[in-house]
């Protein structure tokens, strides 16, 4: 299977809110648990609307999130 | 497992075990003249397909009314246009090769209707199968 070239960092948010679960975190932004395991795991990048649902969940900006490869490759070589 | 990946369980087992008992009991379908007994044999595969599509749907459901009531998400919705767009192209090539290929062996009209029938039963197993495949992948 392929990962998509974003990451993110929901875990360790789920984490820092309470330890809130997928399941939880799935009913806040209207995905399944399911979504939310597959873009947590990279296997399945969110659309615009659903990451927007994510980062506002934790009350964080997008970027605060989500994480694209060559983005991370630029501040890198930066 | 979601509802929609049972759901697409289900429905696969349904279709391998109603069109293989079909297709094997159907053998005669491609000669000239086929009996009722095949036409029989048809509506009872669909009656007995809908029989355990329904009746796995109820026992799904209830036991997990909120995931079966929970509306598809985009990921799921993103599998499902993928899946059947997969299955479409199986569809077609499989039609064409019954539509155009059997009646050049000789083949009477039933066995043509019955070729475009097992392309679209090959399709559905496509279908959910690259449904299942989607979503045991996460996408």
């Amino acid at each position: 299977m392929t990962k998509t070239p974003i990451t993110n960092k929901i875990r360790r948010l789920r984490f820092d809110h309470g330890e809130m679960t997928q399941q939880q975190l799935a009913e806040r932004i209207g995905v399944t648990r399911q979504t939310v395991n597959a873009i947590e795991l990279g296997k399945y990048s969110p659309s615009l609307e659903v990451a927007f649902r994510i980062a506002h969940a934790f009350g964080v900006g997008l970027d605060d999130v989500f994480t694209h490869a060559d983005a991370a490759k630029g501040e890198e070589g930066a | 497992m979601s509802f929609r990946e049972k759901t697409a369980w289900v429905t696969l087992i349904a279709i391998l075990i109603v069109s293989a008992m079909f297709f094997l009991h159907g053998a005669d379908i491609f000669q000239p003249d086929p009996g009722s007994w095949e036409l029989h044999m048809l509506g009872l595969s669909v009656a007995a397909f809908i029989l355990i599509e329904v009746i796995a749907y109820v026992v799904l459901y209830v036991r997990n009314p909120k995931d079966a009531r929970t509306p598809r998400d985009e990921r799921e919705q993103l599998i499902d246009l993928k899946a059947t767009r997969l299955a479409a192209r199986v569809y077609v090539i499989g039609s064409f090769i019954a539509l155009a290929a059997l009646p050049i062996h000789g083949a009477s009209g039933f066995a043509v209707g019955f070729g475009v029938l097992m392309a679209f039963v090959i399709a559905e197993l496509v279908n959910y199968s690259a449904r299942i495949l989607y979503y045991r992948r996460g996408f």
